[in-house]
């Protein structure tokens, strides 16, 4: 047999070797068996020196062929038994997707701090800065520089909440300076005392009343006090602030509509109404059947609360409002009792 | 206010229906609260004649009686009431019907004997009235006729709010005046002239008032010879729609005027007052200390020199402006009327009324303002109403004492400011019809400017700023245009401890805290409970007037409210609770008027971050957890320097209990709250929890941070474990390690701590991995093994520590 015969025969029978190979083990150990120092086809070529040299040519070049026959095919089933290998593996990784995931949720915030958040964003769009007063206030800021007449029902020891009053000959009476603020409007008051106008601020926080807590009350809740005062305020402007910011926070197809009222610090007053989200207006039991939902109490600035903080209003008018955030929550939510929201309840909690 | 729609409609040529005028009301400025339809209900109630009466055989107080309804055959009807004869004429609820109060008539048997029906008295009926016994109907009445129709009453009763600046409408007359304004309609008002005769009330009475500050009118009318009785019909009916109780003819008379004009009234019985000179003499003064009057509703009152008194020589008569007194009440036996229309200070009254916890229709009117211009004329129209129901004789002339006259005030408003304030361009034509429309007399004076007389009935029209106010709420708030205020150079913004709450706020929630709001005010025992003592010299914010006991102080931390919500959740079946609430806290101390608030960020942790899950990694949360929590916080806000301190905190378990330090201050407080505490509000512990000071978190949080190379070489990481004594705290090993590591210690991560087998009792083992890294190069071991070996012979030497191999 010729030494080219052989080197075929050790081809066909190597290529033969690799196609069988199970796994890369294997098909490494045909490439030692073969290529290897001590392999078949390194032995036959070793035994080219033993050629004439007219001979040598033609048998190293097909020994050349053999050997590149050889390592494309290892090469080639070396790739399609990685893929195999890696198809098996990750075959065998697959889970069930529907199991739930590994979690830590972050928390919620509350509610009424959501709604006072969105409020705030609506007014600093709009040019407001955001100002903050004490929940203990003194009678002055809370009714007195108000313009509350001192014989004012909201005074009276049955609807505020009157606070131990600590100073040199500080009242001992069930009305004592010092009291739970019934409003927020009492920063209008302490803000106008720090700043001139322009004054574009708005006020969230929480104020009290003596009421019992049941599903629509509670005697602690929260508000949210704008004022504006600058030249060139007009009632019109009070009107186009808030019939914009109840779009903003009710939705764009929502009406305003403003009823006259009264409050001692404002004039001319109006309380502010949106048009019933249930029944668009056409009247529920939601609404009472007024198509009307209450939601907010405004006016332009009484005079005379530009007098307890030195400001001409004959040069400056203003306007200022206020709104209550569980009411807003109410409508929004339609929560059946105001309490769960001071109940710390998770399963309440997490809902919004 | 009650406002009788057929009443109004004597008053004024109101068009509108109900709805439209309701609706027009609303949008005017006066909200209605409700509308009632009078004689609602009564389907099925007829006119009945009593054509028989028995006394009931088994029964001494029931009669038994055969009444005729107009059908073929009478009803059978057993009865209680005792007012009543064969002859009268009664309403007759018949099987069926259904009163006020839901109240369904069926056929019953009563002592053995069927009734048919039921003969009802007024308040059965919901018409108000005396319930002792049945509404006896004139003998003329039509029998069989529904009772409704015989009342003639399709009348709607409209309640309105009326806003405490707007006193006159308190009386139909000034809601008829302000209807006919907001409709373009005209008022009429009801005018009596008296007819007078006998001796002339000067020379029976005479009035003094001696505090003209605190009454500025006093006039007496005499009405002799009046016949107490039940009013008429129409008169009652009236008193009832405007939601009084019928008394009786002369009672009724004052009510009835007063809700028409807005004047208080009060008849005493003229024989029950002392004489002086042979004359009545009634002083108006304020009543002295520890004076006493027994009031209409017989409870004795103890008065003091801040209240007002009508008075004659033997002490107090009444309560000026909010309640008559027993001894000169009208009563059946009662002749000669001395009519009181007086004028008292609204201040005065409020406050009596109040600390007499006696709130009556007059005191609500005085504490609003009554007209004192008005005085004489209600006090007419009563007098000829007693005359004509009473059949009394009117003594000639009025006491009239009137130290301080009403005075009309005269304003001015201009055109150019109204429509400034208003954003409007309404034209002074315009304006000037609205003003007078409302009854105000109005003057053009020069260009665009009104001089407006404003009436005594509208005592909250005093600057220029209130007749603007009139004008748009008739001309109409929605016809105003909307605009937005356009003001120059403003920034809207949150201020930077805004922002930084925000961030608090928001890194709670990052770290997996729901946000919650617990009351401000706690039981003051609660403070015992948690055991959490006050600063030096502080003391409790206490209310003067607390819902209950269990809200009487201000908190001093947030803890007792979360504790609270714990408990809540626990004990309905919601182990898992993790919960933030960031809000004011309260203290104060002697000599402070307002006490000082802080806000507090606090948090309450219990059960786990969620129920075990196929993966397995859940655990009970411990104080670990609420320090994961703290340090999440810390990284947000990134102070200097930060430290957990091991402190005993009587509110928490000793061994879990620390204090947090932001460079160096005290920040707040972290642990496991004391399983005593726990109990203490129902809750079950382990329960993590913690509360810091915000101020001290914004002070010490750093708005910009500095920029630190990021690595660019890889690090050497080296692991050991050493063995320390049990006192030995990580924080001080860490320190150590830090000290002796030179520049090239990169990192210092602790990842195991063993107890147990192998190690020493009163010894841990704590595992580290060191990383060391240079800036500039990649370290080889070479290099980091000296530096290795050398930190720890140090940290070994430094905490006592042995390597553990």
């Amino acid at each position: 047999m010729s030494i080219i015969t052989e080197l075929e025969s050790l081809r066909d029978s190597a290529l033969e070797r690799i196609s069988q190979a199970a796994d890369l083990a294997a098909l490494d150990a045909v490439r030692v068996d073969v290529l290897g120092k001590k392999g078949s086809l390194t032995g036959v070529l070793r035994g080219l020196g033993a050629l004439s040299a007219e001979e040598r040519p033609a048998v190293g070049k097909v020994s050349n062929q053999v050997r590149a026959a050889l390592e494309r095919a290892l090469e080639a089933r070396k790739a399609l038994l990685a893929e195999a290998a890696l198809s098996a593996r990750v075959a065998a990784d697959a889970v069930d997707v529907t199991l739930p995931g590994r979690k830590r949720l972050p928390g919620r915030a509350h509610l009424i701090n959501q709604i006072t958040a969105e409020v705030v964003d609506i007014f600093t769009g709009l040019g407001y800065a955001i100002a903050e007063g004490p929940e203990a206030e003194l009678d002055y800021y809370n009714f007195t520089a108000l313009n509350h007449p001192p014989t004012h029902p909201a005074r009276s020891a049955t609807d505020t909440f009157y606070v131990r009053d600590l100073s040199e000959g500080g009242a001992s009476g069930p009305i004592t300076d010092v009291l739970l603020r019934t409003h927020t409007s009492p920063v209008q008051v302490r803000v106008l005392e720090q700043q001139k106008p322009p004054v574009y601020v708005l006020a969230p926080g929480r104020v009290y009343r003596r009421d019992i807590a049941d599903p629509s009350h509670l005697p602690q809740f929260h508000q949210i006090e704008g004022l504006v005062v600058d030249e060139g305020i007009t009632f019109g402007d009070l009107k186009g602030t808030l019939d914009y910011v109840c779009k903003e926070l009710f939705g764009k197809d929502r009406k305003t509509r403003f009823r006259p009222h009264f409050f001692p610090f404002t004039e001319p007053s109006a309380e502010v109404d949106v048009s019933c989200g249930i029944c668009a207006g056409s009247g529920c039991r939601f609404c009472k059947y007024t198509g009307w939902q209450e939601i907010l109490g405004c006016g332009m600035v009484d005079p005379n609360v530009f007098g307890y903080v030195d400001i001409d209003p004959e040069v400056y008018t203003g306007f200022a409002f206020g709104m209550g955030v569980e009411r807003i929550a109410a409508l929004r939510y339609d929560i059946p009792d105001l309490r769960m929201l001071v109940e710390g309840d998770m399963r309440f909690l997490r809902q919004f | 206010m009650h406002v009788s729609m057929k009443w109004l409609k004597e008053l004024v040529d109101v068009d509108l229906t109900v709805e439209e005028l309701v609706d027009r009301l609303d949008m005017t400025g006066t909200a209605v609260e409700s509308v009632r339809a009078v004689g609602e209900g009564l389907d099925g109630v007829v006119v009945g004649s009593v054509l028989t009466k028995e006394p009931h055989p088994d029964a001494d107080k029931l009669s038994y009686c055969s009444v005729d309804v107009g059908g073929d055959e009478p009803l059978r009807i057993v009865c209680g009431a005792t007012n009543f004869e064969a002859g009268d004429c009664v309403p007759v609820a018949c099987v069926g019907a259904t009163l006020p109060g839901d109240f369904t008539i069926k056929k019953t048997k009563l002592r053995g004997l069927v009734s048919e029906g039921m003969m009802c008295s007024s308040p059965e009926l919901g018409l108000g009235g005396d319930a002792s016994g049945l509404l006896v109907l004139p003998p003329d009445a039509p029998v069989g006729m529904a009772f409704a129709e015989y009342l003639g009453q399709a009348d709607t009763v409209v309640e309105l709010e009326v806003t405490p600046n707007r006193p006159d409408c308190l009386s139909m007359v000034g809601v008829a005046r302000e209807v006919a304004a907001i409709t373009g309609k005209h008022a009429t008002a009801p005018v009596s002239v008296p007819e007078e005769s006998g001796v002339p009330v000067h020379d029976a009475v005479s009035v003094e008032i001696a505090d003209p500050d605190l009454c500025s009118r006093y006039t007496a009318r005499l009405i002799r010879g009046v016949s107490i009785g039940p009013s008429p019909e129409w008169l009652a009916e009236r008193v009832t729609a405007a939601g009084a109780r019928p008394v009786n003819n002369i009672v009724d008379i004052t009510n009835l005027v007063m809700f028409e004009l807005g004047q208080p009234l009060h008849a005493f019985d003229a024989a029950t007052l002392a004489l002086r000179d042979g004359k009545a003499a009634v002083t108006v003064r304020r009543a002295g200390a520890g004076e006493r009057l027994t009031t209409l509703d017989g409870q004795e009152r103890v008065l003091d020199p801040n209240m007002l008194v009508i008075a004659d020589d033997s002490g107090a008569i009444a309560l000026a402006g909010v309640m008559g007194g027993e001894n000169t009440e009208v009563s059946d036996t009662t002749v000669d009327i001395l009519l009181e229309s007086a004028c008292f200070e609204p201040t005065s009254t409020s406050l009596t009324s109040r600390s007499l916890g006696l709130i009556s229709e007059a005191s609500t009117r005085f504490e609003r303002g009554v007209d004192a211009e008005g005085c004489v004329r209600a006090a007419d129209r009563a007098a000829a109403l007693m005359a004509e129901v009473a059949g009394g004789t009117i003594a000639p002339g009025v006491v009239d004492v009137y130290p301080v006259p009403a005075i009309p005030g005269v304003l001015e408003m201009r055109i150019d400011r109204m429509n400034a304030v208003l954003g409007t361009g309404i034209p002074a034509g315009e304006a000037a019809g609205i003003l007078t429309a409302l009854g105000l007399g109005v003057e053009p004076v020069g260009e665009g400017l009104l001089r407006v007389s404003v009436p005594t009935f509208r005592p909250d029209l005093e600057r220029e700023i209130d007749l603007i106010e009139e004008v748009v709420r008739v001309w109409g708030m929605e016809r105003v245009p909307v605009t937005l205020p356009g003001g120059r150079g403003r920034v809207g913004r949150l201020t930077s401890r805004q922002r930084w709450m925000r961030r608090i706020d928001g890194a709670m929630r990052a770290a997996g805290l729901n946000e919650t709001m617990t009351y401000s005010f706690v039981d003051p025992g609660d403070h015992e409970r948690i055991r959490m003592p006050l600063g030096e010299g502080e003391t409790l914010v206490e209310l003067v007037n607390p819902m209950s006991e269990e809200q009487a102080v201000m908190r001093i931390s947030l803890l007792p409210g979360l504790l609270r919500s714990v408990s809540y959740n626990q004990r309905r079946g919601v182990p898992d609770v993790h919960l933030y609430e960031i809000g004011s806290v309260f203290s104060t101390s002697e000599g402070r008027k307002l006490p000082r608030e802080h806000t507090a960020v606090g948090g309450v942790m219990a059960g786990m971050w969620s129920r075990p899950g196929w993966t397995g990694d859940d655990h009970p949360l411990d104080f670990f957890d609420g320090k994961g929590v703290i340090e999440a916080l810390v990284d947000e806000l990134s102070p200097r320097h930060f430290q957990v301190r091991p402190a005993d905190l009587p509110w928490l378990q000793p061994g879990r209990s620390a204090e947090v330090l932001l460079e160096g201050k005290v920040a707040g407080w972290l642990g496991e709250v004391h399983p005593s505490v726990a109990d203490a509000f129902e809750a079950e512990a382990p329960i993590v929890a913690f509360e810091l000071d915000a101020g001290v978190l914004i002070a010490t949080a750093r708005p910009v941070r500095t920029y630190t190379e990021v690595p660019r070489y890889p690090a050497v990481t080296l692991d050991v474990a050493l063995l320390v004594d049990e006192k030995v705290s990580a924080e001080r090993v860490e320190h150590a390690m830090r000290k002796a590591g030179g520049p090239l210690l990169d990192s210092v991560r602790l990842f195991d701590v063993y107890r147990g087998k192998g190690v020493a009792e009163g010894r841990k083992s704590l595992a580290w991995a060191l990383s060391y890294r240079a800036p500039d190069r990649t370290l080889s071991d070479d290099e980091v093994r000296p530096v290795h070996e050398k930190l720890l012979r140090k940290v070994c030497g430094a905490v006592g520590a042995e390597l553990r191999s």
